[in-house]
């Protein structure tokens, strides 16, 4: 492959197979690079001019590349260079420019990789950067001394700096199961850190005594089963060797010795190997074993396996200067290996070589047989190898597979083509004007001002917004929709043609292919083999006989994000509190039923309200009895997703109108509401508006059209991403609302009308009992407000309601202006407080030690909106006073407490859900036995299930038993609650194995 | 790293008489809102011999600039010819383009420029004083030269910190076979060596 001559730091190869980055030191700045697989991997492609060998380069460091680090899915690219900067790359969705301006056409970026993240902590050179196993973290390390941990759910947050190293800082590895992270540095020590208290666990040193000088990097590794760590750069009698320590007690009694020079990295294969069964021979299992290659400043690399005493292969002389890095192929045959002397070589291994590797899942059962399943981690990683099991799915993954080997040719079919394709694509963006017209007259359209100095200032006309927006946001949402992920959710192999995955042939196994040249690292002069050693590495890439029983990761993020997980059915209107409120229970049948609550009568507290009421509404002082209705009219449609708790769907989009069929529930729930005069809209001619949740979307109104014979109608129109329709109703309408799902109009004489979005009516006119005041609509749901209604919240203060939302699961919020927050329950019939601006035991509340690292930032959604910033001030609160412990203890209990309940009544199962973790955790920690036996009793449920029984398998969409499982491993971590833990597990297990 | 990025640089009206005005088309673009606005200069190198002669033909503020993709014709009226020493007036010169961020140059973009009278006799025999009138400018828009500089793009960094990030390794490696041609900022160029708008190379 092509070098640049300048070293080459790092080199890592995509999860999906099909490309590579390198960093390094560019021209005059830090360079990483993403090269195509496949001219590496066949020489067909190496010739084939069609076929891009350089994808994309970037030259925005400041200064040398030390480290690039693909996500574990594949989404992101950290890297990490001497400008103390981590950047995090993503690719760009959009076509880009297929060159950068003003370079000669040859380095035409073939795909567009745009850096949404950077990275400033390090008051120092970063040397490494590591993704842990989900994704949520990430690690750097620096010349400072330090390991920072970024939240990667929300750049560029810090979740910890690990500090203790007292040298620089030069490798960094997790644990595959993410209980450890561990560093090594040129202090002499290598450091294995907490994941969950991010505290030292343990300080290696004596391995490291005798080191003397400095290698660039400590690339260090830990095996994939979890039982090794092995260094790089450590001494034994004064010769280099690469530390093995064992993870059971930190044991440090084995190396790997051989090469002359310090080892400067270590990388093991990421998959387990068994012995090749020979047929005939014995059948007994043979221990699996893992493969590991390590490199060293004396140019050579080993590779090792971890049943045999001697090295698998040693490759001398391999490069002209010190081996940088090394990254395996996520079939583990393959390998690349990258130099200071600017090149990069490929080796690849035969399965006869290396042994059969393990399945995922005969991975994850050893992890789980070492570790035990309560790990948190575990049940992602067992979801995150499920096997694909219906032929229908295979055949999708088939195509997606096909699809993206014909992306590369498409996207090469010419700089003209591909211009043109750029062009129009961004033409789209401009309200359909094409890139042309705009330039046509961009000189006249062009707003020019002049400055108050009287100089030219010109507004540039923007022609494609960016789609970097929200972080977090991107990081979830699209990666179902990657077709490049989704192409390798069944080959992990990356095998450059299409694998037979046809479930119905056999899967040839050959290994038979003549081994051709083993080494294809091309090298600057073309040398590529030749050398010595180099003859043990043969054969092809050999399709593995396991792709379909070990197909990879589907979605990584899948199991780590509630969001996906959540149970999508949650019975809305179900009261989740139901014991304590008999008198309000709403059970919803497949068919219409509108029920009506006679509101309560809360008129006793209001005789010394009167003296106070505001002046604001002196009509309304004699009519005491004020109400507000919410009526919340759900339509449900079967398996629809929820995708998020938000209060404001994003894409809601994605449902067909004809979706909305027959089956809906109608539930209307008339509320106690506030003391107040509402404002009421007045009838007008006609008006417009733009629906908030969907720009894209107006209703239009028009009253009294004349329909001839003196007959007056009034029209409804309404458009939506350029569809249309149009609705007549008989009395003028006052005011309306839409979603995505709805329309909602309110008419003259307390008529309200639902239309769908296609404009068909759902419900005949209903009749409110008064008239309207608001209107508001959030997917499926409406909430109506109206004039007359009283409650106690709003009686007899000068508060006013400053802005009523609907969240998905069609709970109404309500927001005053004294910064309180109030929500429906439509099983109470109340207005429940969820939030308080002024509360004061959110301020003393300290739960810092409970946050679990991977929640913490996960926690988004209505609750999340509702209480803005004060549900962070909890972490801080700690620092801000100094109150007595017990005092401590009792808010902060009494905050959590009143969180889980907020959630709770919100329906954000999510935010319950992390609530709900989070209280538990600080129970453990703080020993509150009965309380936690009381939430693990409710979780459970009972083992024997009679009919009679009360008790409900879900909490809002969430299964209890599941939060039992994931409580489990929380409450294992004090023995105090031992026995409590044991009773769970065997309960659970029994259940399950009914 | 760069907020922003220029994506292209399209020569409108190329070639075209020497009086007329410049005009190019850029499109750029940005991956965080700015604070500022980004100052656009273009720049006529009168003469080869010195920088005296460059003319500052306009300079022009571009804002407010959101994240996105962004696009503006920047249009500046010929040089004076007056300025511009006879010996000068026809042949290859240079235009610039700079763009400053916080009056850090971060962008230049350079291109040849020939000055060459449209009549097979005016060329055959040009007259002692140049005739400007006569001269047809083209501007060798294929190839433009671009030269990227490393600059601050926060507020709050220090100008120091900034400087002393650039890699000074490269600095001394100025090609002494620069083409006669100067301003046409090669990369390895380090802005730290050279004054503001410098237009010497060598």
């Amino acid at each position: 492959m092509p070098t640049w001559g300048k070293p080459i730091f790092s080199v890592d190869i995509h999860p999906d197979g099909t490309k590579f980055a390198t960093g390094g030191q560019g021209q005059d700045s830090g360079k990483v690079v993403i090269w195509n697989m496949s001219p590496v991997l066949q020489e067909d492609d190496e010739k084939d001019e069609n076929v891009p060998k350089m994808l994309c380069q970037m030259d925005n460091h400041l200064a040398c590349v030390n480290c690039v680090r693909w996500s574990n899915g594949g989404m992101y690219l950290a890297s990490g260079g001497d400008d103390k900067l981590i950047m995090v790359w993503k690719r760009a969705t959009y076509i880009g420019p297929s060159t950068v301006f003003g370079s000669s056409g040859k380095l035409a970026n073939v795909e567009q990789w745009r850096c949404v993240s950077i990275l400033r902590s390090h008051s120092g050179d970063v040397m490494d950067v590591a993704w842990s196993p989900h994704d949520a973290w990430l690690a750097s390390c620096s010349v400072d001394n330090t390991v920072v941990i970024w939240n990667a759910v929300k750049f560029p947050e810090i979740l910890a700096t690990l500090r203790g190293h007292s040298g620089l800082v030069k490798g960094l590895t997790w644990d595959p199961v993410g209980k450890y992270i561990a560093s090594q540095a040129d202090d002499r020590s290598l450091k294995v850190w907490r994941t969950l208290d991010w505290q030292l666990e343990t300080s290696i040193t004596k391995p490291f005594d005798e080191c003397g000088g400095t290698t660039h990097v400590l690339r260090l590794s830990w095996s994939p089963d979890g039982h090794y760590l092995v260094s790089a750069h450590a001494m034994n009698n004064s010769g280099p060797t690469a530390q093995i320590i064992e993870r059971e007690g930190w044991k440090t009694n084995m190396d790997f010795v051989g090469h002359r020079k310090a080892v400067t990295v270590v990388k093991f294969n990421p998959k387990i190997f068994k012995k090749k069964q020979k047929n005939g021979s014995s059948t007994k299992p043979s221990c699996p074993y893992c493969c590991c290659a390590v490199g060293s400043k004396d140019r050579s690399l080993s590779v090792w396996l971890t049943c045999l005493k001697r090295p698998l292969v040693v490759i001398h002389e391999l490069f002209d200067k010190s081996i940088m890095d090394i990254s395996w192929t996520l079939n583990g045959l393959g390998i690349l290996v990258c130099s200071m002397d600017g090149s990069v070589a490929f080796l690849d291994f035969s399965q006869d070589e290396l042994g059969d590797p393990l399945s995922e899942e005969e991975k994850s059962r050893i992890h789980q047989s070492t570790y035990g399943k309560s790990l948190a981690i575990m049940t992602e990683a067992q979801l995150s190898t499920a096997v694909i099991e219906n032929p229908e799915m295979l055949q999708y993954q088939r195509r997606q597979q096909q699809l993206d080997h014909k992306g590369p040719v498409a996207r090469d079919a010419g700089p003209t083509a591909r211009d043109t394709g750029s062009a129009t694509s961004v033409a789209g963006v401009v309200n359909g004007e094409s890139l042309e017209d705009i330039r046509k007259n961009l000189l006249k359209k062009q707003v020019e001002t002049r400055t108050a100095d009287g100089r030219r200032r010109i507004t540039p006309l923007c022609i494609a917004q960016l789609d970097t927006g929200d972080f977090s946001t991107a990081f979830f949402n699209s990666i179902p929709l990657s077709g490049s992920l989704a192409g390798t959710m069944l080959s992990p192999h990356s095998g450059p043609p299409l694998l037979p995955l046809d479930p119905s042939t056999p899967v040839p196994f050959s290994s038979s292919k003549p081994s051709t040249e083993p080494v294809a690292g091309t090298r600057p002069g073309g040398d590529a083999a030749s050398k010595d050693g180099v003859n043990t590495a043969t054969a092809p890439t050999t399709p593995s006989p396991s792709v379909l029983t070990t197909p990879s990761k589907i979605e990584p993020m899948k199991a780590f994000d509630s969001r996906f997980t959540e149970r999508s059915k949650a019975t809305p209107g179900t009261p989740a509190l139901a014991s304590v409120t008999p008198t309000a229970v709403e059970r919803l049948k497949e068919q219409s039923l509108v029920k009506e609550l006679r509101p309560r009568d809360v008129l006793e507290s209001s005789s010394d309200s009167d003296e106070k009421a505001p002046a604001a509404k002196p009509a309304s002082l004699s009519k005491r009895k004020l109400e507000l209705e919410v009526e919340t009219v759900e339509k449900k449609k079967k398996g629809r997703p929820r995708k998020d708790s938000r209060l404001l769907p994003m894409s809601l989009s994605v449902q067909s109108p004809a979706a909305l069929t027959a089956e809906k529930d109608t539930v209307c729930v008339s509320v106690p509401a506030p003391a107040l005069k509402l404002p009421m809209p007045g009838p007008q001619r006609a008006f417009t508006l733009q629906v908030s949740s969907d720009p894209s979307m107006y209703i239009e109104v028009e009253n009294e059209v004349t329909a001839g014979g003196g007959l007056k109608l009034s029209r409804l129109k309404c458009s939506r991403e350029g569809k249309e329709w149009e609705t007549v109703l008989p009395g003028r309408v006052l005011t309306a609302a839409g979603s995505g799902d709805v329309v909602c109009v309110a008419c003259e004489k307390r008529m309200l009308s639902v239309f769908s979005a296609c404009g068909r009516r759902l419900l005949p006119p209903i009749l409110l009992p008064s008239p309207i005041s608001t209107l508001h609509c959030t997917g499926p749901y409406v909430v109506v407000v109206k004039e007359e209604s009283l409650h106690s919240i709003l009686a007899g203060s000068d508060m006013t309601v400053s802005q009523i939302l609907l969240t998905q699961h069609g709970i109404p919020v309500m927001n005053l202006s004294d910064g309180k927050a109030y929500c429906f329950s439509p099983s109470l019939s109340t207005w429940n407080l969820v939030s308080d601006k002024q509360d004061s035991l959110a301020q003393c509340a300290d739960f810092r030690s409970s946050l679990p690292p991977q929640d913490a930032m996960l926690c988004s959604g209505p609750l999340a909106i509702v209480q803005g910033r004060a549900s962070t001030s909890g972490r801080q609160a700690a620092r801000l006073f100094s109150v007595p412990h017990v005092v401590q203890q009792e808010t902060t209990l009494a905050y959590l407490e009143s969180q889980v309940a907020a959630a709770l009544a919100l329906r954000s199962s999510h935010e319950y859900r992390h609530w709900l973790l989070l209280y538990a955790r600080f129970l453990v920690s703080e020993g509150f036995e009965y309380r936690l036996r009381e939430i693990c009793k409710d979780l459970l449920g009972p083992v024997h299930m009679s009919t009679g029984s009360q008790w409900e398998s879900t909490v809002v969409g969430l299964r209890k038993r599941d939060l039992l499982k994931e409580l489990l491993p929380v409450i294992g971590q004090n023995l105090r609650f031992q026995r409590l833990f044991t009773e769970c597990q065997e309960q659970l297990d029994l259940l399950r194995d009914k | 790293m760069a907020k922003v990025s220029v994506l292209n640089v399209a020569v409108l009206e190329n070639p075209s008489p020497f009086h007329s005005p410049f005009r190019f088309e850029i499109s750029f673009e940005c991956n965080e809102a700015l604070a500022d606005d980004l100052e656009w200069k273009i720049i006529y190198v009168g003469s080869a011999e010195s920088e005296e002669f460059d003319q500052i033909l306009d300079s022009v503020l571009v804002g407010p600039v959101p994240a996105g993709r962004h696009m503006f014709v920047f249009q500046a009226d010929a040089p004076n010819p007056s300025l511009i020493p006879e010996t000068d007036a026809v042949g290859v010169t240079v235009v610039l383009i700079t763009c400053t961020y916080h009056g850090q140059e971060f962008i230049r973009v350079g291109y040849y420029v020939n000055n060459e009278y449209l009549s097979p006799e005016l060329r055959e025999n040009p007259p002692l004083k140049p005739d400007f009138s006569q001269l047809q400018r083209n501007i060798l828009a294929s190839n433009p030269r671009v030269t990227r500089f490393h600059i601050n793009w926060d507020n709050n960094m220090d100008r120091l910190e900034a400087i002393e990030n650039q890699d000074s390794a490269l600095g001394c490696s100025l090609p002494l076979s620069c083409t006669p041609i100067k301003g046409l900022g090669l990369p390895g160029c380090i802005p730290g060596l050279l004054p503001e708008n410098s237009m010497d190379c060598i």
